[in-house]
């Protein structure tokens, strides 16, 4: 069942499946941030969460609340969102699951970049972070590159430049001054500790520049999710969309990195999520936006339940993604498929 | 009567990676004709197909679209005119035949004008021209293989193109279901009018179901003209090294190849 809204000449597709899909991840969405907003190493139950958005209640209980953990979840979700798009977006395009870019070395060389701003400048963060991705993707497809792109040869390549990335961002922040560094360190394992307003609006406000641009690709991304011949032959710039769609992954995946770190297989487990949910060979982005929020939210959530250690939440998103990524590499593999 | 053609190639070479595989070839695509491609393997068809819908790029020379070469032309445009399914598509998985169908209309379509009533019509219209509007709900995979092929012809007529390239449009098909495929093909070139060329293995079915055949070899044109002009004792022990008779098809009264 398909709705066409229409103004004048123009008219938006939307299917049943999508909105009731979309309707069950944002009741999902809201559930996970009341949860998160009350639990942790200091209740806080809906009465007095009601007084204290009023204005009312001690001021550790504001500080708590409006410094620490609204900020806290609004960048998880703002960094859940960017992964998951970047991800679903990599995934239609090169037609493959394990085509994500947290497994093909983008957050890796993001977090590189991260860190070598702050070596260089003292903050930057964002900007290096991007500077980072965009070297990474370059390296990754260029050494990938024959006759085209296959996503056999790009995930290999892309696995084993994330490995060197990652080495060489512990190299780096072996450079950084200890303070620093320590802060520093369970961000690189991703980790959404001790976020700020700032951290939240920076990812928010990216992703909302972006939106434009993500709303125009999904209609082309949803023809590239075919052949390339097909694509092509139905008067798609292939290459110009391929060029588009590596660069808006790039921009989210620094976004998110510079928020949450590069909190791992949360790109990489999005897209399948939401395209479970949403069949029929769409992107689902919106979807896959909404399920990277919902894993990032819950993955840092959990991190701060458990008492007495400071755990990132990449150590739970690692913990569930690393055996679905084995898991998929198999089955791709079994299959001749990779 | 000279035949004009909307669709040659002039003085075309082109080739995967450096090997050259078409080599200066000219040839016409006649409008309003079936026109079939034949030629051993590795004789450049696919790729004759390919270069003429601008899937392949032109080394030198080039292929020409209504007077322009095709390769300098916008995609968009070009793909109002001239439809190609090429050999064995994908979808993605859960893929409907009707949205397969309407993705046909990508090229009068954005994201901003996602669906129009000459959409709904042309998808109602293609499915019809198939025999596949009781499929139209249908998941692609749950389908045999010529009603897939069949589906995926339907996305192409959607395009509502005057030319329709097929590249090996019975691939993996049984004797039965190919005759199917091109009798359908045969009778949208008839009732339709559209031009249709496609790639075949078959010289036989290709005989049989074609009004105007080209044979080449090593990249370039060997001969073409009409089923019974092209399939011949001489054109068969060149173009294929076979030796063979031919013999008048005793239903059909088209040249039938009898291998030696």
């Amino acid at each position: 069942m398909t709705w066409t809204l229409r103004i004048a000449s123009l008219s938006v597709q939307i299917s049943r499946r999508s909105l009731l899909a979309g309707l069950c991840l944002l009741a999902l969405l809201l559930a996970a941030a009341l949860l998160a907003v009350q639990t942790g190493s200091y209740p806080i139950s809906s009465s007095q969460m009601a007084s204290l958005l009023l204005g009312q209640g001690t001021n550790i209980e504001q500080m708590i609340l409006l410094d620490h953990r609204l900020p806290r979840i609004a960048a998880s979700l703002g960094a859940g969102a960017a992964f998951g798009l970047a991800g679903a977006m990599f995934q239609t395009m090169m037609r493959n699951p394990l085509a994500s870019p947290d497994v093909i070395g983008f957050n890796a060389g993001a977090s590189c970049g991260a860190l070598a701003a702050v070596i260089l400048t003292g903050g930057m963060m964002l900007p290096g972070a991007l500077a980072g991705a965009t070297l990474a993707a370059a390296l990754v497809i260029l050494l990938a590159w024959k006759d085209g792109l296959v996503p056999g040869r790009l995930i290999l390549t892309g696995i084993g430049a994330s490995l060197a990335l990652t080495a060489a961002a512990d190299l780096l922040i072996s450079r950084i001054d200890p303070q620093t560094a320590a802060d520093l360190l369970s961000w690189l394992t991703g980790s959404l500790h001790s976020r700020s307003w700032e951290d939240a609006a920076r990812v928010w406000a990216g992703l909302a520049l972006l939106a434009p641009v993500l709303w125009w690709l999904h209609f082309p991304l949803a023809r590239l999710a075919m052949d390339d011949g097909i694509a092509t032959g139905l008067g798609l710039p292939v290459s110009r969309l391929r060029l588009a769609v590596t660069a808006a992954g790039i921009l989210l995946t620094a976004l998110a990195v510079t928020a949450a770190g590069p909190l791992p297989f949360v790109a990489f487990a999005a897209g399948p999520i939401a395209r479970r949910l949403i069949p029929g060979g769409k992107p689902a982005l919106l979807a896959a936006a909404a399920a990277g929020a919902l894993i990032t939210l819950l993955a840092d959530t959990a991190a701060r339940l458990v008492p007495g250690v400071q755990l990132p939440a990449g150590a739970f998103t690692a913990l569930i993604g690393a055996p679905v990524l084995l898991w998929l590499l198999l089955a791709h593999f079994r299959k001749g498929t990779l | 009567m000279p035949k004009t053609a909307r669709l040659r190639a002039e003085d075309l070479s082109a080739g995967y990676a450096g090997t050259p595989v078409l080599d200066s070839l000219t040839a016409a695509i006649p409008d309003g004709e079936l026109t079939a491609i034949v030629g051993p393997n590795a004789c450049g068809k696919s790729t004759l197909l390919r270069t003429l819908a601008r899937l392949q790029p032109a080394g030198s020379g080039q292929a020409v679209l209504d007077g322009k070469a095709i390769h300098r032309q916008g995609s968009r445009s070009v793909a109002q005119r001239l439809a190609i399914l090429p050999q064995t598509p994908s979808a993605p998985d859960g893929l409907t035949v009707h949205d397969l169908v309407a993705r046909g209309r990508t090229p009068y379509q954005s994201a901003l004008r996602q669906w129009s009533q000459q959409d709904a019509e042309a998808v109602a219209r293609a499915l019809d021209l198939t025999n596949m509007t009781g499929n139209a709900n249908k998941p692609l995979e749950a389908l045999s293989g010529g009603q897939r092929q069949r589906a995926w012809i339907a996305m192409a007529l959607a395009q509502e193109t005057g030319i329709l390239l097929l590249d090996e449009p019975t691939t993996y098909l049984d004797l039965p279901h190919q005759i199917e495929l091109l009798k359908l093909v045969q009778q949208l070139n008839r009732e339709t009018g559209r031009t249709v060329a496609m790639v075949l293995h078959d010289i036989n079915l290709a005989a049989r179901f074609a009004s105007h055949m080209i044979a080449l070899k090593d990249g370039r044109v060997f001969c073409q003209g009409t089923p019974s002009e092209v399939v011949t004792e001489a054109v068969l022990r060149s173009v294929f090294a076979l030796p063979c008779r031919i013999i008048a098809d005793p239903v059909h009264g088209t040249p039938h190849v009898i291998p030696e």
